[in-house]
């Protein structure tokens, strides 16, 4: 039986590769591919030149910031990835509320649950499927810790390394999700076991903190770096019972850890018997998963079918209605019926109480904070702060307010019945995250604003009047550099539904990364362009025009050419769009 | 009040149709059948406007689609086989926005005896997520109907319904139809299109093999014999198979 499942799995897989190999034929698979692979090559090209070589002394690369060796490294890494899987294990037990499910998909629940297969055989399919997955990771990871070559080992060892802890972390997942199913069999309510659960854990931390109290070295006192800092941490932590509760993780972690092959050989036959250990634990457990299972497969393919259809959310859909932003009267512009139905699809935070809050917020918040820290330094992280919140907000603010026409395209059909020019569709559906991320970026103006107030002391025409009117100008053009931002994903969308419905493919491979980092590359391209002439206009207006009317005139003239010319922008992209759009036909599209 | 005449669609080399008129006036029920790939939806969506037709040219209600789009399709609705609906919107919610979307400025008074006949008053404060397939099948018809709409196209319209479903279904088409609308449907269920369709074409390969009444239609494909079920013309005019 188990050859079948192993068939499945396998032909599954040479299919799988099959098929992404066969799809490099088209033109955006391709490209797709060779732009993932040059980032994949461009991001790990560092050559594994420190591997297997350990440094004795100061260590270098990440050793070399905390002040320590290797040989006093390696220990605290084993503390602390001990402890971080501790605390991955507490939670496993702690959290499930209801009865556990193992991952099949619909597919593998149609066929194999109702099959003459026993439980333990379908754990095991469990088990194997996810052996591919823990590999990749493995290797990936890997990858990743290449710049830890420091800790000595070689690529294989760190693989191993890996696939050790992936491997039992997976079976401990599994084997407390079947005994957790065992206790909910057994009538025990949630919060009896997490009260035992807690208790035991606060037994422990209790007497770990008498025994740090007794016998742990002091923290080391004077001038002291961030190396002895976390040495001391680590020290605290590896005392008493938790340094007993702290051993199986550091004998798991010891493999990947080994500065050598003759100490990455002597620390793998522990690690292994913990292998062991769980997998006995898991393939002796004889409880039912089905019922979960099935429910854990359909919420996972729900899940799937959301985030194709451009929902990103993580969680379920909501179980109840929303409360209307507005009230949506009839008659009225059509355009604004979007922007009330998109924002009833977005979270509660979005709301205009929300944001007065957090305007006052701001408003109280800022002075007060930079009054009370000594004007300066405070007034200048705030500032700070918020110039990069604005500028993570523009730039990757439009990839991820998606509640325009990217998330209704799959409604693309309907929206073309609508009695509505393809313009207006197009701006009604870009409404929703055109506020949310005007708001986002008039709140950070405000916070910049008022954090640059103690500037004008030493700044001569930094007065209030001028902030005022610039930050107002700014405030004013915020509206239509969202729309022009907002625009060009759209725009990729419906020029390119074919390629935009294959990026919302969750995972998908190496071509598949190389097909969303394309779309970022062109946003940028595309928006520097656009901006390009805004940009030299306005510097030659306030170039040409603050000598004879004053530096406030100028930037208020400056923004009335730049929201022309955006204004422009915008026009003949909705245009435009709006036409593309009426033409489109998504099924046609994306006919492979 | 639909005419359709000698509407083509072409996809690169491949026509999906060709060279298809017709007209079905107020009170009609054409009923679009033919086998698979034989052009149907390429047909219903080219007259709902939600693609362009490569030639030809389709009038709704005397307003030429492609020249007067908005003013056309504020006559028409078009019901999907699958109901496409807004995850965050409530079932009344989805009437308000499209009541505002059409200009129904008395769609309070209007949607509820609507919710009413398809019987999803009490859902009205759910999500689609909250509703089962036939719901949502009801709700995506009362968004359509919400503007009195005098043309309909329905694609595949008894998918998914029970038995009491596409009882209501079909009277419900031949209600609107009795009112004056003009409709035309798409469905592989022939006994069904049989009650409720007065008139019948049937496509194959893209181009239009009979058109007519049932009567006519029957007459056409019957040679003489009586009590020919529609499958049976069916069967006869497209020659059993889908080439």
């Amino acid at each position: 039986m188990l050859g079948a499942l192993l068939y499945l799995r396998l032909t599954s897989l040479k299919n799988l590769l099959l098929s992404r190999l066969r799809r490099l034929r088209q033109p955006k698979y391709l490209l797709g591919a060779a732009v993932g692979a040059a980032y994949f090559y461009f991001v790990f090209s560092r050559p594994f030149a420190g591997a297997g070589r350990p440094s004795t002394s100061s260590g270098s690369g990440a050793a070399a910031s905390f002040t320590l060796s290797t040989v006093e490294l390696i220990p605290l890494l084993s503390v602390f990835g001990a402890f971080a899987l501790v605390v991955i294990a507490l939670f496993t037990w702690l959290v499930p509320s209801e009865k556990q499910g193992l991952t099949f998909s619909e597919a593998e629940v149609a066929f194999l649950f109702p099959a003459p297969i026993s439980r333990r055989r379908l754990i095991h399919f469990r088990l194997l499927g996810a052996q591919l997955h823990i590999l990749l990771s493995a290797i990936f990871f890997t990858l990743l810790s290449r710049g830890w070559s420091f800790l000595g080992g070689n690529v294989l060892t760190h693989i191993v390394g890996w696939w050790l802890v992936l491997t039992v972390v997976n079976l401990h997942f599994t084997g407390a999700a079947l005994t957790l199913n065992r206790i909910f069999d057994a009538g025990i309510s949630v919060w009896r076991r997490r009260l035992v659960i807690l208790g035991g854990f606060s037994v422990l931390i209790v007497a770990t903190a008498i025994s740090i109290w007794q016998n742990a070295p002091a923290f080391p006192t004077g001038n002291f770096g961030p190396g002895a800092f976390f040495s001391a941490i680590a020290r605290t932590i590896d005392t008493g019972l938790l340094h007993w509760l702290l051993f199986p993780g550091k004998l798991l972690l010891a493999p990947f850890l080994a500065a050598d092959v003759r100490t990455f050989f002597f620390a793998l036959g522990p690690a292994a018997l913990l292998l062991a250990a769980h997998y006995l634990w898991v393939s002796r457990l004889e409880v039912s998963f089905e019922e979960a299972s099935v429910a854990h497969a359909e919420k996972r393919a729900a899940r799937v079918a959301r985030f194709q259809a451009g929902d990103y959310r993580l969680g379920s859909a909501p179980a109840k209605a929303r409360r209307e932003p507005f009230p949506l009267r009839v008659p009225g512009r059509p355009e604004l019926a979007f922007l009330w139905k998109n924002l009833l699809g977005t979270r509660a935070l979005f709301h205009w109480r929300v944001w007065t809050g957090c305007a006052v917020a701001i408003m109280i918040g800022v002075p007060w904070i930079i009054r009370a820290g000594g004007k300066a330094p405070f007034a200048a992280i705030i500032a700070i702060i918020a110039a990069v919140f604005a500028i993570y907000t523009l730039l990757l603010g439009p990839q991820l307010a998606r509640q325009d026409l990217r998330s209704d395209l799959p409604n693309s059909d309907i929206l073309k019945t609508y009695p509505l020019a393809g313009w207006q569709i197009l701006l009604g559906q870009l409404l929703t995250p055109i506020a949310i991320l005007s708001g986002l970026l008039w709140l950070s103006l405000l916070a910049a604003i008022l954090a640059l107030a103690p500037r004008a002391d030493t700044v001569s025409w930094l007065t209030p009047g001028f902030r005022l009117t610039a930050g107002l100008c700014v405030a004013a053009v915020i509206p239509a550099l969202c729309t022009l931002q907002l625009l060009i994903p759209n725009a990729a969308a419906l020029l390119f539904p074919a390629w935009f419905q294959s990026t919302r493919t969750r995972g998908g491979g190496i071509e598949l990364m190389g097909q969303r980092l394309i779309f970022v590359i062109g946003q940028l391209f595309v928006i520097l362009i656009s901006l390009l002439p805004v940009v030299l206009g306005c510097a030659l207006v306030i170039f040409a025009s603050q000598w004879l009317i004053g530096p406030a005139a100028a930037v208020v003239l400056a923004t009335l050419l730049a929201l022309t010319l955006l204004a422009a922008e915008i026009a003949c992209g909705l245009w435009w769009l709006g036409e593309r759009f009426e033409k489109l036909d998504l099924a046609t599209e994306l006919r492979p | 009040m639909i005419e359709v005449s000698a509407l083509s669609k072409r996809y690169g080399d491949f026509t999906a149709v060709r060279d298809l008129s017709f007209t079905v006036q107020p009170g009609e029920v054409l009923g679009l059948v033919g086998p698979n790939g034989a052009g149907k939806t390429s047909t219903l969506r080219s007259l709902a406007g939600i693609i362009p037709p490569s030639g030809g040219t389709v009038r709704i209600g005397g307003i030429d689609l492609a020249a007067e789009p908005v003013a056309a399709k504020r006559l028409l609705a078009f019901f999907p086989d699958e109901p496409r609906l807004f995850d965050y919107l409530t079932v009344r919610q989805h009437l308000n926005f499209v009541a505002r979307i059409y200009g129904v400025a008395d769609h309070a008074a209007l949607a509820q005896p609507l919710l009413e006949e398809l019987e999803i008053a009490e859902k009205a404060d759910q999500l689609p997520g909250e509703l089962s397939r036939g719901m949502k099948q009801k709700l995506a018809i009362a968004c359509g109907l919400l503007h009195s709409p005098r043309v309909m196209f329905f694609d595949e319209p008894l998918t998914g319904l029970d038995p009491l479903g596409i009882r209501r279904m079909k009277d419900s088409i031949l209600r609107r139809a009795r009112d004056g609308a003009a409709i035309v449907l798409s469905s592989h269920l022939l006994h069904l299109l049989e009650e409720v369709c007065s008139h019948v074409l049937i496509l194959k390969k893209g181009e239009k093999i009979a058109h007519g009444s049932l009567a006519e239609i029957s007459a056409q494909f019957a040679h003489g014999e009586t009590g020919v079920s529609l499958e049976e013309i069916f069967i006869r005019a497209t020659g059993g198979s889908e080439n």
